[in-house]
């Protein structure tokens, strides 16, 4: 079974896990206590006026009818107008999907490029000063959620020392002409650098908010593995061939410590989406995780659907990718596979 | 107008931003050898610095703003309706009732309202405002259904415009409010709107994204959940005051800590009215100054009376005189010199007609609450009182702790339970399974009576979590009927002490206090309205008039 062929086969299977899904949340957002009509319009709405909104959101028709209904708009690209914003909830979702993907996607890449190498050090160090050090601020990392480090960051990043900025995605004074959504992309691709450095500089502390809890958990994942790598005797192996420590520890110990690393790393980069709600009501980050919850309180089911099936949507590609990526680091996996 | 201010989250003077702007240099005299980290960071603190050189005002309010007038009704509607559009008459300055606006003048003959407009008003797109564009407004307002327009609905036969600056409003029958409601009725820019409908929509989707107003502000950008950027309209029929903002950046939802750091750093201006008490007093204790919006506000314990025992209303009575109404000012007091609330002595909050000065304040008095009780068909102990807080607003918890040490003194065994906002909207509509007691705030939709009272307890209106005590009164019926078709101010003004009365014994709920809804304004800026009262305007939300808003002149 080639690669593609595997890939084809993934994705039709993702594909039946969206619709599941879109079935579900569906059916779930109509059973969350309240009216949506009702609270969109406001307790001085008359009973006139409410039953005219929920015609119009198709509410009094049977369920089924009104999963046909959303079926079909959804074929068209219409996901109904959310009461949350007032505007097509596509327009929402485009609006609001690049900010958070972009704080996920560096604060995915602050695991990787910090965890891997912090849990590197701890390993080769096993039991020394380094390791301990790293042990004590992996496990700081983890024991504590996205937005008690938010609130800690802000406070000693803006309150006491005010180095960086605390709301929004770019200087109030700086305007940028929107091509992706993605702040770092659009910045550069107008040629605006001094735009660029101001959308870095905004990003960096949510997403190191956010970032932290996986850090650590990267950190712990990758220095148990490695020390149980440089217990079999390939590496023993090596030592007796007089390779240099850091060529083991890279080459021998390193790598085979990080498929299961990836694996974990990519399963808390899709429930990065989910976490970032806190992250992005702390630092006004204007992204679709703050908007699901924004929705979900107002009972906006229109909204509700479609948040979740963009995360869910998301969450499915990012499996994707990390299945693919751990196949290749592992041929072992490639091959049972293949020879299923 | 162009003095240079810091409008960001700085990090390096003015000049040093000047310097790397133009390329004078200045990085190219670090030495090379620098770590690129350094050098890095370096960039991006400069690049992070400011160059704005306008007075920008930066506000914020709980999430969402809706910019379209005829769908807003909370008070980041309103706030952005009255800065973006303008109304036929204004809550009166310093007052009650309404004074001129759009409108120089008007008679009233018996349901018949004739309005002249001023010839001086034009639309931010330069259309000249007419009698024609009243007239669109409102049946836009009543078509779309949403909004205040439920205040309207039903009560005008028709309006029509008599000539280019003259207007009559018919009504179906007398309604005295009418005049006060007008304050919800904003008028938008026929021409405008017309041009932007799709398939007969009334640019339903285009206004909740654009502006097509007369106001002093007009929309730069809109993000329902994050910000609102409006630029001041020079044109704009009233002065400002000295030093208004030129730019307005109104945040959504931002939290506490976000707030707290912003003002420390001369980030943010004017905080919202949802903050902990707490961080209030931490914002006066770094150079804040705390004013409070009356706003015709009362803070309610709704009192379920269609579920036993509060359906006997000496049970009820016990509870009210039980209520500890000093602790409760205790609780609202935010510093020795800023309190969010005011003894009430009625269901009216002060400023609205029907309230009476020389009545007493509400007082502990244990010993006729046990009077009342023993009146009461119920036994205490048979009867678990359910107190429901919203879970969005913890402070309220406070209150409902509070009951809940009180009441078991009388024998009652009271449960209290968070309640999600959705979650209470849905069971306040069911009365006989709806909690025994809601903790809620209601402010008045105009500056009338009729607006909180008619609402909140007049048998015919549906359940909600405004009316959820449920009440049921004949003889009170009749009196709110009575005041929404009176013109005679007098009169009405003794209709609602009667109903006020009534209300008083009934207890349908607790008056615990008249909210003072406290904002945090950053040292420097003059938030006119709220400072000094003879310039408060008696609505919530309507005192924030950006153009009455002082900056310094570099902030």
């Amino acid at each position: 079974m080639s690669i593609f062929t595997r890939f084809l086969g993934r994705l039709g299977a993702s594909l039946i896990v969206l619709i599941g899904v879109s079935m579900l949340i569906f059916f779930i957002a109509r059973i969350i206590p309240g009216d949506p009509a009702r609270i969109a319009l406001g307790p001085r709405a008359t009973e006139a006026q409410v039953e005219q909104m929920r015609e119009t959101l198709n509410l009094n028709e049977p369920i089924i009818v009104q999963y046909s209904l959303f079926v079909g708009d959804l074929m068209r690209g219409d996901l109904g107008i959310s009461l949350y914003s007032n505007r097509p909830v596509m327009t929402d979702l485009v609006e609001y999907l690049p900010a958070t993907l972009e704080l996920v996607l560096l604060a995915g890449l602050m695991m990787v490029m910090l965890g891997l190498p912090l849990g590197a050090i701890s390993a080769r160090h096993c039991g020394q000063w380094p390791d301990n050090l790293v042990r004590v601020i992996s496990l700081l990392a983890v024991s504590a959620p996205a937005f008690v480090w938010a609130v800690g960051l802000v406070l000693v990043f803006a309150y006491f020392t005010p180095l960086f900025p605390i709301t929004g995605r770019i200087s109030d004074t700086l305007d940028v002409e929107r091509l992706t959504g993605f702040m770092l992309i659009d910045t550069l691709a107008a040629g605006r650098f001094d735009a660029f450095a101001s959308a870095l500089h905004h990003l960096i502390l949510p997403a190191f908010a956010l970032a932290l809890s996986g850090i650590g958990q990267a950190a712990r994942l990758t220095r148990s593995n490695m020390i149980a790598t440089y217990e079999q005797p390939a590496i023993e192996m090596a030592q007796a061939y007089g390779f240099s420590e850091a060529r083991i520890a890279r080459r021998y110990a390193f790598k085979p410590s990080l498929i299961p690393s990836l694996t974990i790393i990519g399963l808390d980069f899709a429930a990065l989406l989910g976490n970032a709600f806190l992250v992005e009501v702390i630092f006004a980050w204007p992204g679709l995780s703050r908007y699901g919850v924004g929705v979900i309180l107002q009972k906006d089911l229109n909204a509700i659907v479609g948040t979740v099936l963009i995360i869910s949507a998301t969450f499915l590609v990012t499996n994707l990718i990390v299945d693919f990526l751990v196949s290749i680091l592992n041929p072992r996996i490639r091959y049972s596979e293949s020879s299923r | 107008m162009t003095q240079p201010i810091n409008t960001d989250h700085s990090l390096g003077s003015r000049e040093d931003w000047v310097m790397f702007n133009q390329g004078q240099g200045f990085l190219m005299t670090l030495d090379t050898k620098t770590t690129l980290l350094g050098t890095t960071l370096l960039a991006l603190t400069l690049a992070a610095a400011p160059v704005a050189a306008e007075r920008i005002l930066r506000a914020d309010e709980v999430a969402v703003g809706e910019i379209d007038p005829a769908k807003g009704t909370d008070y980041a509607d309103t706030v952005l309706a009255i800065n973006l559009y303008d109304t036929l008459v204004y809550p009166k300055q310093g007052g009650s009732g309404v004074q001129p606006h759009l409108a120089s003048e008007w008679t009233i003959d018996g349901s018949t309202y004739t309005f002249t407009l001023r010839d001086d008003v034009t639309f931010n797109s330069g259309n000249p405002l007419t009698a024609a564009d009243v007239v669109y407004s409102f049946e836009r307002m009543i078509a779309l259904a949403q909004g205040n327009s439920s205040l309207f609905a039903g009560v005008v036969e028709s309006v029509e415009a008599t000539a280019d600056h003259t207007v009559v409003f018919t009504l179906a029958e007398p309604f005295a409010p009418f005049l006060a409601t007008l304050v919800r009725m904003p008028v938008v820019d026929m021409a405008t709107v017309q041009a932007n409908e799709v398939d007969g929509d009334w640019a339903s989707t285009w206004m909740s994204q654009n502006s097509a107003g007369s106001g002093p502000y007009i929309i730069t950008s809109h993000d329902p959940q994050t910000e609102t950027v409006l630029a001041y309209e020079t044109d704009y029929f009233l002065e400002p005051v000295e030093g208004y903002p030129e730019t307005v950046r109104f945040r959504y939802g931002l939290e506490p800590s976000t707030v707290r750091a912003l003002m420390s750093q001369g980030e943010h201006d004017i905080s919202s009215q949802w903050l902990p008490p707490e961080v209030y007093a931490g914002l006066a204790e770094d150079g804040a100054t705390l004013v409070t919006e009356a706003g015709l506000t009362g803070e309610y314990f709704k009192l379920n009376t269609q579920r036993a025992p509060l359906d006997d209303v000496h049970c009820r009575r016990a509870l009210a005189y039980a209520f500890d109404y000093a602790t409760m000012a205790q609780l609202t007091q935010i510093n020795d010199d800023t309190s969010t609330g005011t003894p009430m002595s009625g269901a009216i909050p002060q400023g609205l007609p029907g309230y009476d000065a020389s009545l007493p304040v509400f007082a502990q008095d244990m010993a006729l609450a046990q009077e009342e009780l023993a009146l009461c068909a119920y036994d205490p102990a048979e009867y678990p009182l359910e107190v429901a807080f919203i879970a969005e607003t913890p402070a309220r918890e406070r209150g409902a702790l509070m009951m809940q040490a009180i009441y078991s003194t009388l024998g009652f065994d009271v449960e209290i339970v968070r309640t999600p906002w959705a979650l209470l909207t849905e069971q306040v509509t069911a009365p006989p399974t709806a909690p025994h007691v809601v903790e809620i705030a209601i402010a008045a939709a105009s500056p009338d009576t009729d607006s909180l009272l008619y609402t909140m307890y007049h048998s015919s209106q549906p359940p909600t979590w405004i009316s959820s005590s449920y009440y049921a009164n004949p003889e009170l019926d009749a009196l709110l009927d009575e005041g929404r078709v009176e013109t005679d101010e007098a009169v009405r003004q003794e209709i609602y002490a009667q109903a006020n009365a009534i209300l008083a014994q009934e207890v349908p709920d607790i008056f615990a206090y008249e909210l003072l809804s406290p904002f945090a304004v950053r040292d420097g800026v003059t938030y006119h309205n709220l400072a000094d009262p003879a310039r408060s305007y008696p609505v919530s939300g309507f005192n924030m008039r950006f153009a009455d808003i002082s900056l310094p002149d570099a902030n």
